[in-house]
């Protein structure tokens, strides 16, 4: 039972923001926000925390997930009625690991900045082959509030969209965090330590390290198309290209990663919360100015403390408490 | 570090400051920074404006025999769609606010929508064009701007008027969802008037050289151009079209005419250039002009609207996106009154009865949907050097020059 | 000729003009991770910065914009000199995840501090100076300046990379870092250089591109541009600038061509599909020539 003790404090801080949102007037909406940037960094983190890879088109696999949902709702919707968003969720998953084995057969195989590269090219490429070839509604995207209101009723599809959407992504977390520690516990993190550190040492000692950089990458981006089709299928209720292949998400799963401290539990999930509060708070109190006072803000942290928060805490506690912070 | 989280926390749950005494609160998510801070700055100032206007000149809302002011309360949603959800439940719950100002743009507006239908909020669209937001069985969302399927029609009806000999037209538009809609909308209207497409095609967003495909398009030798998108997509179409010497008889490019700066950069070359507007200083609606219709006339003249619009933005000139915003405000006032009360449900009810006229020109939605219905769009096209009113007739600051070869000053 | 091959043509002309400019562009970004190994994730803010330079000279003191380059240049310098002292100087060997972060986060303090001072706006202006007229295409001579500009700064950048004093240093430390600190160069200084040269290119570029599309300047116009020069830059294989210069080439020809033949296909949107193209091509060299079409490497 030991090694999930540091599951505890996770569960903690998932069921604090649930808790929160359900009970306090007005907050439901902004702990989903943190709930969603602590999702996308705990489902990042299994692949970049791990393998120290750098997946700069990650948000693809958010985006095939969206239009996953967007295709079951749309067009299923007469035939299935509330099915729809299981199935959607199914759909999801499996276009979002196609998608993740067929780019990690290919671009895994490269390195560095040369992967980075390859990433977005995927992203981007995919983005303008729905454009170019009007896939899935092309740059005019899926709406999907009309069939969802059918398939639930007024109420069922505002409650679907105001309260369920952001509770799965609870889930979502939890699952990926879990997972996580399954990992770290496990020989395979052994084994992704070490090829953090030296992956040709790695190699020669005997660890298929293409098996194992293809597993992460695997979980995190199949996690990921469940993020899509949660947190902007079903909570916004549109997909449109433009919108969903949008780097920007990627380079915040970076920066939660990176502030929390990649490659541990608890990392991700501070750094989302961090991310999240510290946007919001800059959003209400000076509107307009956030993304100057937070671009500084960011190359401070990267200069001054790379190992991110729960890295720091972790050096500076005693040996105690590193059994309970991972 | 702890210490730290938590004092962010504290901060997040801390709600804004204390809710003004009676005041009725209009607002909504804006977007001041991101890829919509242009627009949203616009409209932001327009609302400050409107607010102004209704507590200052008019006196406040009038219900039953009490003058209520109303207070405009907004947060920068940074033009994502993520910040867009929280701030709406944000500003319904910590806030107080029962008339929202939906956010610039169809997706954003579209984000926001099922938090506001949830609290049973009005959630008023000042930006949001799609006509497919009004086709998916909202109750509490509203449009004031026109809807995007009506850009490019009137545009259709003038060159009938001049020329009925015109056929051939070429639609070449940027590959998002509102000129979609807008080319879509026009595509069937085409049809009807005995029109031709003899070119059509989408470039993506983004797009920084236009030759490839103005080069194929030049060899359709169309008569009529309807294209567009956004600003910086337009203004590209325009200059590349002069440098590529392609020549048509009238060319409507949605957005970027209607701008100042697409004269100031083009110079000469803008001159003849059409674009479908919402409003468009020197629109002449007033008073005496709207009597016949619903209500009749509603707001401050179109003078003190430019004049205080400059006031407050330190010398900026009011575009369309203003004139929407301070729309929309105007049009939760008019609603209230005619409610008598701040009911969400009654006002929603009365707005189906709602028809008036600000400086913006006609307000009145379709019951059934939401989608606005009364609104007109205008054309302008630019003459030696000046952004002119030429089309409807009745509201003509000059006559339409046609073919564009012909107009002064090119 | 038929109408398609004028066309494919035209096509190719504009192609190959544009792609040198597009090679100028991307020449710093190689040239930054050939030294130091570090990709440029704000490059498009560079870009921007450069257009701005050349817009506000040519508005505000009537300068023509060709002669706003060496302007660029020495801001550009300015520019990565502060941002490699500030930060880069501290991660030049850390792992991938910061020097990205490091770079995207710089590009958007730029772009927001472009939108404080300039305003939202879109930005513009027509420097008119006639047009070339060949048989079936007409081409605006700002074009072609920006083509010769473009084809001579490259020259001069090749004729120090391989004679300059510096430049030769730095073309031992691409090589190998470890001898050339070994004979006496000093490595840090030259990585400081090298960062600055490169940035002072790509903030040149953009005033170069505003010959070729002067409207739509803009603080967040650069991130398109960002994306081009990654593809252009695995082209040339990554870390040698004048393969960076080819691939501008070769991108140009290939984007612009590659228009009339998706046009051939009823129901393709050929541009975006010019785009996809570009992706694929990418993707494809990565994995089959990551040491570029032309096989240079390091100079």
């Amino acid at each position: 039972m030991r090694q999930y003790i540091p599951f505890l404090p996770v569960v903690a801080i998932y069921g604090t923001l649930f808790l929160t949102g359900l009970l306090l007037e007005g907050m439901w909406q902004p702990m989903a926000l943190l709930a969603f940037y602590g999702a996308l960094g705990q489902v990042f983190n299994i692949f970049l925390g791990l393998t120290g890879y750098v997946d700069f088109g990650y948000v693809a696999f958010l985006a095939i997930g969206s239009y996953g949902m967007a295709i079951a709702a749309s067009s299923l919707y007469e035939d299935l009625g509330w099915w729809i968003v299981p199935t959607g969720f199914v759909l999801a998953f499996i276009m979002a690991s196609f998608l993740s084995i067929a780019v990690g057969a290919i671009a895994l195989r490269l390195k560095g900045a040369y992967f980075a590269i390859a990433t977005i090219g995927v992203s981007e490429g995919l983005r303008y082959l729905i454009e170019g070839t009007g896939l899935w509604g092309g740059s005019m995207g899926i709406i999907v509030s009309r069939p969802l209101r059918e398939a639930f009723g007024r109420e069922g599809a505002n409650s679907l969209s105001t309260f369920w959407a952001d509770s799965i992504l609870y889930g979502i977390a939890l699952v990926a965090a879990f997972i996580t520690l399954m990992i770290l516990k496990s020989r395979a993190g052994y084994a992704f330590l070490a090829m953090r550190e030296d992956e040709e040492a790695a190699r020669v000692m005997g660890i298929d390290t293409t098996r194992y950089k293809l597993l992460a990458f695997f979980i995190s981006a199949s996690l990921g198309g469940l993020i899509g089709a949660s947190a902007w299928t079903l909570k916004m209720n549109y997909v449109f290209p433009s919108d969903v292949f949008d780097i920007v998400y990627t380079i915040e799963a970076i920066i939660i990663v990176l502030l929390g401290g990649s490659g541990t539990l608890l990392g991700p999930l501070v750094g989302g919360l961090v991310y999240g509060a510290l946007k919001y708070w800059l959003a209400v109190t000076f509107p307009g100015l956030q993304l100057l006072l937070f671009a500084p803000l960011i190359l401070v942290i990267i200069v001054a403390f790379p190992q991110g928060i729960i890295g720091i805490l972790r050096e500076r506690m005693g040996s105690a408490f590193r059994g309970v912070i991972l | 570090m702890k210490i730290r989280v938590l004092l962010l926390s504290i901060l997040l749950i801390l709600p804004s400051i204390a809710t003004a005494g009676e005041a009725i609160l209009i607002g909504g998510p804006i977007s001041l920074s991101g890829k919509y801070a242009k627009e949203g700055e616009q409209g932001f100032i327009g609302f400050k404006v409107a607010e102004k206007w209704v507590n200052e000149v008019y006196g406040g809302v009038r219900i039953g025999n009490r003058r209520v002011p109303i207070r405009y309360v907004y947060y920068d949603d940074e033009s994502k769609k993520e910040n867009v959800t929280s701030l709406v439940e944000r500003l319904i719950k910590v806030d107080g606010v029962r008339f929202l100002l939906a956010p610039y743009s169809s997706g954003l507006t579209l984000a926001g929508a099922p938090v506001a239908e949830k609290y049973g909020a009005l959630y008023m669209s000042h930006g949001g064009a799609s006509d497919r937001i009004f086709e998916q069985g909202f109750r509490y969302v509203v449009q004031t701007i026109g809807p995007a399927s009506s850009y490019q029609r009137s545009v259709v009806d003038m060159v009938k008027a001049i020329d009925p000999s015109a056929r051939r037209v070429a639609l070449l538009f940027e590959d998002s969802e509102f000129s979609r809609t807008v080319m879509m909308g026009v595509k069937g209207y085409l049809k009807e008037k005995g029109m031709k497409i003899v070119f059509e095609r989408a470039y993506p967003r983004n797009v920084k050289d236009l030759t490839p495909v103005l080069t194929e398009m030049k060899a359709r030798r169309p008569e009529i151009l309807l294209g567009g998108g956004h600003f910086a997509d337009g203004q590209l179409l325009a200059k590349q079209m002069g440098d590529l010497g392609v020549d048509v008889k009238a060319a409507s490019i949605l957005v970027a005419p209607t701008l100042p700066a697409f004269a100031k950069t083009l110079g000469k070359e803008a001159n003849g250039f059409i674009a479908p507007a919402h409003w468009e200083k020197g629109v002449r609606f007033n008073r005496e002009n709207s009597k016949g219709i619903g209500l009749g006339y509603f707001g401050p003249s179109q003078e003190w609207f430019i004049r205080e619009f400059k006031k407050e933005s330190g010398g900026l000139e009011p575009e369309y996106h203003a004139a929407n915003a301070m729309a929309s405000i105007l049009a939760y006032v008019k609603a209230i009154e005619l409610a008598g009360t701040t009911d969400v449900d009654r006002v929603r009810d009365a707005m189906d009865r709602l028809h008036f006229v600000p400086f913006y020109g006609e307000w009145k939605i379709d019951p059934e949907t939401g989608k606005q219905v009364g609104h007109k769009m205008i054309l302008i096209q630019w003459q030696k050097g000046r952004k002119e009113i030429v089309w409807p007739e009745e509201a003509q600051t000059a006559r339409p020059c046609y073919p564009m070869a012909s107009c002064p000053g090119r | 000729m038929p109408p398609f091959l004028i066309a494919l043509y035209g096509n190719l002309l504009n192609g190959a003009i544009l792609g040198a400019v597009y090679g100028m562009m991307t020449m710093g970004l190689s040239l930054i991770f050939g030294v130091l190994r570090i990709v440029n994730v704000g490059h498009g803010a560079f870009i921007m910065v450069g257009a701005y330079t050349a817009f506000f000279l040519f508005t505000l003191y009537g300068i023509p914009p060709l002669l706003a380059v060496p302007f660029s240049f020495i801001i550009g310098m300015g520019l990565g000199a502060l941002f490699f002292y500030t930060v880069i100087k501290r991660l030049i060997d850390s792992p991938e995840l910061t020097t990205l972060l490091a770079t995207f986060s710089f590009g958007v303090l730029l772009e927001e501090v472009a939108k404080l001072l300039w305003g939202p706006d879109y930005r513009g202006f027509n420097w008119e100076v006639g047009s070339l007229h060949l048989p079936f295409v007409t081409i605006p001579l700002e074009k072609l300046y920006a083509f010769l500009a473009s084809v001579s700064m490259a020259l001069i950048l090749y004729i120090w990379f391989k004679k300059g004093r510096s430049g030769m240093a730095i073309r031992a430390i691409m090589e190998d870092r470890e001898g050339a600190s070994c004979c006496g160069i000093n490595v840090d200084g030259m990585y400081g250089l090298s960062f600055s040269i490169g940035i002072a290119l790509t903030v040149a570029s953009g005033s170069l591109l505003t010959l070729f599309i002067p409207v739509g300047i803009h603080p967040y116009m650069g991130g398109i541009y960002t994306l081009k020069a990654f593809v252009i830059a695995v082209l040339g294989g990554l870390s040698s600038p004048w393969g960076a210069f080819f691939g501008g080439f070769i991108f140009g020809l290939v984007e612009n061509g590659a228009y009339s033949l998706f046009g051939l296909v009823p129901g393709l949107e050929p541009f975006s599909m010019t785009y996809f193209a570009a992706f694929l091509i990418l993707l494809i060299l990565l994995l089959i020539r990551p040491e570029g079409l032309l096989g240079a490497n390091g100079g």
